[in-house]
């Protein structure tokens, strides 16, 4: 499986979910697999995309609200893993695109090509619905699944060249998305 | 077990917090800010305290605290404000997501820690220079206002703006010579034995706790 057939997994199980994307080829993979008003891009802030998915999840409660991570992201903030095994929102779900790899910046082999696993890293920090998933069905499952805490779902991708990226102007990113979940600025 | 009251510059910071309309607050804690804490969760029902573990991925939450339609307030130590730079740099003033800073001061006049020193120093350049305002709070009188004031701008121009906390204000104790100051020295961290500062009754002396005197 692909980061981009993941990631098109991901959006075909959307629904009305919320997606955050972690900056670089996860943003890119979620413009080009399916860009919609609930897709929320970072250009930058590497490692904060599962900070920024969890306290959505926690201002909406009745929003699912999903990250795409990359492996390479949620090691520079292994944090999070803490922080969401102690918030416990049960209507958030972390997926890492493992590929093993920054593959944003060229390819630089991540402690995971060596055997580090994420998967063990968020049981260890309470988060008991976290899974390994190496076929787009077996993703698929994950996603079907409704659990009583938080679920960390770590893909295992090949890396694929993404072929777009989405628009580059923040604030409209931000403002599309808000008026999407129903938040008018002030 | 009879406790304290909180200080009062720490009961109006929060009553400005709250006036500001901010109903969620995500903390990294450090000792001034325990009573900050200590306070809403006494007083204010309404307000959620949520703990990071590092003053970076606490404005990453605050982040998506907002875009889901609230207005938070992240509360941390001046020392992290350097954990915090690439979040308000790349994610906050960007995409002006507004977020209220509560800045509990370290390094300022009364500090007796030298690693606190330099990043104290250049806290007020630091946010000038990426262009966050900053307002200190200079009372306990002033605080509930200052804030509430800070807040209602981040909130309308959309950008973040800190509330700094002075140690004159928050640790007026450490400003005093203590027992193991006879000469004077710069180790003025020392609070006096009834000292109302700190929630943990651990004292910021430092080598207290290791049990014998660093500076013979």
């Amino acid at each position: 499986m692909t980061r981009l057939e993941a990631t098109q997994v991901v959006v075909a199980k959307a629904g009305d979910a919320a997606i955050i994307a972690s900056l670089g080829h996860p943003a890119y993979d979620l413009f080009a697999a399916g860009d919609r008003p609930r897709n929320f891009y970072t250009w930058g802030s590497m490692g904060l995309a599962s900070s920024v998915g969890l306290g959505l999840a926690l201002a909406r409660v009745d929003l699912r609200v999903i990250v795409l991570d990359g492996d390479g992201s949620l090691l520079m903030n292994l944090g999070s893993l803490a922080t969401i095994g102690l918030l416990q929102p049960t209507n958030y779900v972390l997926i890492v695109m493992d590929n093993e790899q920054f593959a944003t910046t060229g390819g630089q082999a991540t402690p995971t090509a060596l055997g580090a696993d994420l998967e063990a890293a968020a049981r260890a920090m309470r988060i008991a619905s976290a899974v390994t998933v190496h076929t787009s069905d077996d993703l698929a499952r994950a996603l079907d699944t409704r659990t009583d805490g938080a679920m960390v779902v770590v893909a295992k991708v090949a890396e694929s060249a993404p072929t777009a990226k989405p628009p580059n102007d923040c604030v409209a990113l931000k403002r599309r998305f808000m008026n999407a979940l129903g938040h008018d600025e002030r | 077990m009879t406790r304290v009251a909180p200080p009062a510059w720490a009961a109006g910071v929060c009553a400005g917090v709250h006036a500001a309309g901010c109903r969620d607050a995500v903390y990294v804690p450090d000792n001034p800010l325990s009573h900050v804490l200590r306070v809403f969760e006494e007083k204010y029902d309404d307000v959620r305290l949520s703990l990071a573990t590092r003053e970076e991925e606490a404005f990453g939450i605050a982040a998506g605290l907002y875009l889901g339609g609230r207005t938070p307030a992240v509360l941390l130590q001046s020392s992290g404000l350097g954990n915090s730079l690439n979040a308000l740099t790349s994610l906050l003033i960007p995409y002006e997501i507004p977020v209220l800073m509560i800045v509990s001061m370290r390094g300022d006049e009364g500090e007796w820690n030298a690693a606190q020193r330099p990043m104290g120093r250049a806290v007020r350049a630091i946010l000038e220079s990426i262009g966050i305002a900053y307002v200190t709070v200079e009372s306990a009188d002033a605080a509930s206002e200052t804030v509430r004031r800070a807040g209602v701008q981040s909130f309308e121009m959309r950008t973040c703006v800190a509330c700094l906390l002075p140690r004159r204000l928050t640790a007026p104790g450490g400003l005093t010579p203590g027992p193991r100051n006879p000469e004077g020295n710069e180790w003025v961290g020392v609070r006096p034995p009834d000292k109302p500062g700190s929630a943990t009754g651990v004292s910021e002396e430092p080598g207290r706790r290791l049990g014998s005197d660093p500076r013979p």
